[in-house]
């Protein structure tokens, strides 16, 4: 071991920009994939730290309660049904106040569905306990979820709630921390309030003789097996279908929607990680290759004098897996020094508190994957020393090249003489060009997706918006289907209404189990969002049912099969006419007819979605509905503010990682140019020598030694591209899976594709100029005698 | 009267060897003549090559200028040092130093093309160089692993004639070969000389110096003495016996 570190000791020594560049690309990946690491195994259990610490329930329903005499019969079917089912492990049912609501956040109106709890149940719930994260001395009014904090939204300022037709007005007294309904992405909202605003506005409820007055039963409970969380919220809601207005959740569908941004952030991280790391083993393992190649007399030497193959080989080892294995351990340390940032980043999205530790499994995933990589690459790269034979290395070691064919043969080439001579040398370095060509296919996908995220998300997300909310409008209003007559003649009669048309989402269905989120239309080709529908087509008729493609690819259902429905009680059969994709349950949704819905249930209210004439205000538009239509009106949302308000933080977290990744891969590809020039100049320092001694200048050698890099770098970043731009929607496809999407259409814009690989181009250019500028410090002399 | 093609005037060159100056050349002042062949010889680190790398523009000076028909080229910026070396040098080194990843005729016309833009009549020349060093047409796309040392230097001598430069500096041309292919190139330097080709050479081979009209001693970065052996001839025993007795005086 003694003589292989003397070896790997002399190898440092003589590389030292090699050693650093590598171990730059290790400490990068390091640092990404130990973020990585934390995101994916911790982040998430930090959910289930908060849950167990709060004894948070894993499915929570809400029911409002229509009348006074409804209220003991609600509550004792409630607690009949939670109690005689042998999955119950513990629950709680506390009085509540549930409405829809909207309320100004990150510039637009975010519309939610809310369950008001006074203060002192919030936190003294048995089940479902709602924690006072940050608190101040005004005693009273309203404590809102964490993940609102924000300019707007804080201790002191006013905020104002609107539920139809209803404005209440409440000081911000401090942030809450609930696992179960902390964001709008958990279907429920809890807000608390203090004891006196929640009578307030229960009071205030009463005396307009709301559908919300008499208040609701806000019920958690805990199951024995989490497992069972899904079907346990079927099974409830099944049993209050006779209540019309009711809102729940379960434990898996709030653990995935409120972890969406960590989701796409780590898998980010994660590609970035691997792609990275793979560049680094292909420049590691071309690296060994032509080190063994120019310096095969050496180890020939060391052969002569007894030097084993085990012990040569073992100083490569020794040599690249201490440089990686200490880089790593610093990129780890690294990502804890980044980790706060992306920490805070994180809690604006997830809502939910999380203290940033030292974590030894994520620490030594990291250094264990990074070890075996290397060591694999290692052995890999340079097992053929065993085989050399010291004589043979010794002759070699003088001429090393075996050249085959003469390239580019100057006699015959029409190209000028520094092109000639830059494509000779190009078409005599295989191992660099492939090192290239792996580099700029990695870092072309990455244009690619950045340009497709700057298109979609950054520029115009309106595209993001079809994709991930399914359909928009400019606006949404929800009335009583009493009122669903005078409501269409209020908006024929309205020059600002461009088109109206039935897109209501209501109720539930239950298919093998599961529960779908329903969404009944009148005529499908109203929709404005056609690709809701992206295989097959909408319903047309009564026995017609299009349902989630993500539920239909796990439960093994196709167009054309025939399934069976349930809700309310009731049981029918559907024939499947096309799958959807629409993020709003997390892929588990279905849309029919009204004559389709019909058969199993009726429709108490009704949303329509509206869109307004060019320059209507919608605003006004929402507020004038809301006055004729009075309490018939339950809910008018301003669609496009609501969606803003919602994606603005996708964007932002967008923007962050696509300027991130473009930084990344730039970073990269500059190590990975430096590495190969550096080698190419220490490989060819004589031949640049002797190309001086006869008169070539400076300026032509780096031209050549530029012009040699760029036809690989030039074609692997068209390839690349062009393969970009055909596998970024099926991979985005992948990658959004988990939340519905199964096949992007996201707009690939080739302007700006095409502008990044120019760009791409000119830097690679520039940097390797840059780089070679090296050759001007060699004297002549120097350079012949190899000093 | 000769013409002077090039010439030096208190040339020196010195370099920090452990942070000790040393002092390899030590005002100079040379003409080098056109159509002379000029050995310098002298003891390993009299700074014979030093003296020739510096007066043919691979090298800088520390002090002194060095001329080549009215330029000063010790004033030139190393661009234009190449430029130079590819218009009016041409080069033979003991190493050879082909560049191993292209042809004979390739290693020929890269430099050949340097100058000239016509390729059709670089080709030529070349052609005809190879012919009068006896490299076949046939060897024209071997690679320079694939042929002898002698061949090698042969085709060294014609990259250096390509572009018909008016000095050819020679270091030690014969160091690395065996004595038959040795003198095949002394031959071949002695016929291109006896056309007209200037010559300087660096040597501390007796017969390889005995092909030198003019012969320069160095010893301890001065030129000690100098020694006129007019043209050469073969099997000349009086010009064998000046040039020994000369050597003598320097203290060979």
């Amino acid at each position: 071991m003694k003589k292989a570190f003397l070896i790997a000791r002399s190898n440092f020594r003589k590389s030292k920009g090699q050693v650093i560049s590598i171990a730059a690309l290790m400490l990068i990946v390091g640092m990404m994939l130990n973020l990585w690491l934390i995101l994916q195994m911790d982040y998430k259990k930090n959910f289930e730290r908060h849950h167990d610490r709060l004894n948070a329930e894993h499915v929570a329903m809400c029911v409002n309660i229509g009348s006074m005499n409804e209220s003991e019969k609600l509550s004792e079917k409630l607690t009949d049904v939670i109690e005689n089912d042998s999955r119950t492990d513990e629950y709680s049912i506390d009085d509540a106040l549930l409405m829809p609501g909207s309320f100004q956040y990150n510039g637009g109106d975010l519309n939610t569905t809310c369950v008001f709890l006074d203060k002192e149940t919030a936190v003294s719930r048995s089940v479902g306990k709602i924690e006072i994260v940050e608190d101040s001395d005004e005693t009273s009014g309203i404590y809102v979820p964490m993940i609102y904090k924000s300019e707007d939204i804080a201790i002191g300022k006013q905020m104002k709630i609107t539920s139809g037709t209803y404005e209440f007005n409440y000081t911000i007294c401090g942030f809450t921390n609930s696992v179960m309904g902390g964001s709008h992405n958990c279907a429920i909202c809890e807000i608390v309030l203090t004891e006196d605003k929640y009578k307030e506005t229960k009071e205030i409820l009463q005396k307009e003789n709301s559908i919300f007055a008499n208040g609701a039963m806000f019920c958690s409970v805990r199951l024995k097996d989490v497992e069972e969380c899904e079907s346990y919220n079927a099974m409830l809601k099944d049993a209050i279908s006779e209540y019309t207005y009711s809102i729940s959740n379960y434990y898996t569908m709030v653990y995935q929607s409120r972890y969406i941004s960590q989701m796409i952030c780590a898998a980010v991280i994660s590609a970035m990680a691997f792609l990275i790391l793979l560049v680094a083993l292909v420049v590691m393992a071309s690296n060994i290759v032509n080190y063994i190649q120019e310096n095969m007399k050496k180890l020939g030497t060391l052969k002569a004098v007894g030097y084993t193959g085990r012990q040569i080989i073992n100083a490569f080892h020794m040599q690249f897996l201490s440089v990686s294995v200490i880089a790593a351990i610093l990129g780890a340390v690294l990502s804890y020094l980044v980790f706060p940032a992306i920490n805070i980043m994180m809690i604006s999205q997830t809502g939910i508190p999380y203290e940033v530790h030292f974590l030894p499994a994520p620490f030594l995933i990291t250094i264990g994957i990074l070890g075996g990589a290397v060591l694999l690459t290692v052995w890999a790269a340079v097992r053929r020393v065993k085989k050399i034979e010291p004589i043979v290395a010794l002759r070699q070691g003088v001429k090393t090249h075996s050249f085959k064919k003469n390239h580019v043969p100057l006699e015959h080439t029409k190209a000028p003489l520094n092109i000639a001579l830059a494509l000779k040398t190009m078409f005599s370095s295989v191992k660099n060009n492939v090192t290239i060509c792996i580099s700029m296919l990695v870092c072309a996908l990455v244009l690619v997706f950045s340009a497709v995220m700057i298109e979609n998300v950054i520029v115009d997300i309106n595209k993001f918006i079809t994709i991930i909310v399914g359909e928009t409008c400019d606006s949404c209003i929800n009335v009583n289907s009493d009122a669903e007559q005078e409501f269409l003649q209020i908006v024929n009669d309205d020059e600002r209404v461009e088109k109206a048309y039935l897109y209501s989402n209501t109720a539930t269905t239950h298919v093998n189990g599961a529960e779908l989120m329903t969404t009944v239309i009148d005529n499908w080709e109203d929709v404005n969002n056609p690709d809701v529908v992206f295989k097959g087509r909408f319903p047309k008729y009564e026995n017609e049912i299009a349902i989630a493609a993500k539920f239909a690819e796990e439960n093994n259902i196709h167009i054309g099969d025939e399934i069976i429905v349930s809700s309310n009680g009731k049981e029918g059969k559907y024939i499947v006419s096309g799958l959807t994709q629409i993020t709003n349950n997390l892929g588990l949704d279905c849309i029919y007819t009204r004559e389709g819905f019909m058969r199993l249930g009726e429709l108490s209210d009704v949303s329509y979605y509206i869109n307004l004439v060019d320059g209507a205000d919608v605003d006004a538009f929402n507020s004038d509905m809301k006055e004729k239509l009075g309490n018939n009106a339950n809910m008018a949302i301003n669609v496009d503010d609501t969606v803003s308000a919602g994606v603005t933080v996708y964007v932002q977290l967008m923007t962050m990682i696509v300027i991130g990744v473009l930084v990344l891969s730039g970073g990269v590809i500059a190590f990975v140019l430096y590495l190969l020039v550096r080698t190419r100049l220490g490989n060819k320092k004589q031949d640049y020598g002797i190309m001086k001694s006869f008169g070539f200048t400076t300026r032509q050698l780096i031209v050549q030694t530029t012009v040699s890099f760029m036809p690989p770098i030039i074609l692997s970043t068209i390839v690349g591209l062009a393969v970009g731009c055909i596998v970024i929607n099926p991979f985005m496809s992948l990658f959004l899976s988990s939340i519905g999407i199964v096949k992007c259409t996201f707009t690939v814009p080739a302007g700006l594709v095409i502008m990044e690989g120019v760009g791409i181009i000119l830097f690679t250019f520039l940097i390797l100029c840059l780089m070679s500028r090296k050759i001007k410090k060699l004297a002549v002399h120097s350079l012949l005698i190899g000093e | 009267m000769e013409k002077i093609l090039l010439k030096t005037e208190n040339l020196s060159k010195s370099f920090s060897v452990g942070g000790v100056m040393q002092h390899v050349l030590k005002n100079i002042d040379l003409a080098l003549y056109e159509g002379d062949f000029t050995v310098i010889m002298g003891a390993s680190g009299a700074g014979k090559s030093t003296l020739l790398y510096a007066v043919s523009g691979m090298d800088t000076p520390t002090l002194g200028t060095i001329t080549f028909g009215d330029k000063e080229i010790s004033k030139f910026s190393q661009d234009e040092l190449a430029v130079f070396r590819r218009e009016h040098c041409g080069f033979v080194f003991q190493q050879i130093y082909l560049i191993d990843g292209m042809s004979l005729m390739d290693n020929v016309l890269a430099a050949g093309l340097l100058v000239s833009k016509d390729k059709r009549v670089v080709v030529e020349r070349a052609k005809k160089l190879f012919a009068s060093v006896d490299i076949p047409e046939e060897m024209y796309g071997k690679f320079p692993t694939q042929i002898s040392g002698g061949e090698a230097q042969r085709v060294g001598i014609v990259r250096a004639l390509i572009n018909t430069p008016e000095i050819l500096f020679a270091d030690e041309p014969t160091g690395a070969l065996n004595s038959q292919t040795g003198l095949d190139v002394l031959n071949t330097l002695t016929e291109f000389n006896e056309q007209g080709q200037s010559v300087v050479m660096v040597t501390h081979d007796m017969r390889s110096a005995r092909r030198g009209n003019r012969i320069l001693y160095l010893k301890d970065g001065v030129i000690l003495g100098e020694c006129n052996l007019g043209k050469y001839k073969h099997n000349d025993m009086e010009r064998h016996e000046k040039l020994s007795a000369f050597l003598s005086e320097m203290g060979w």
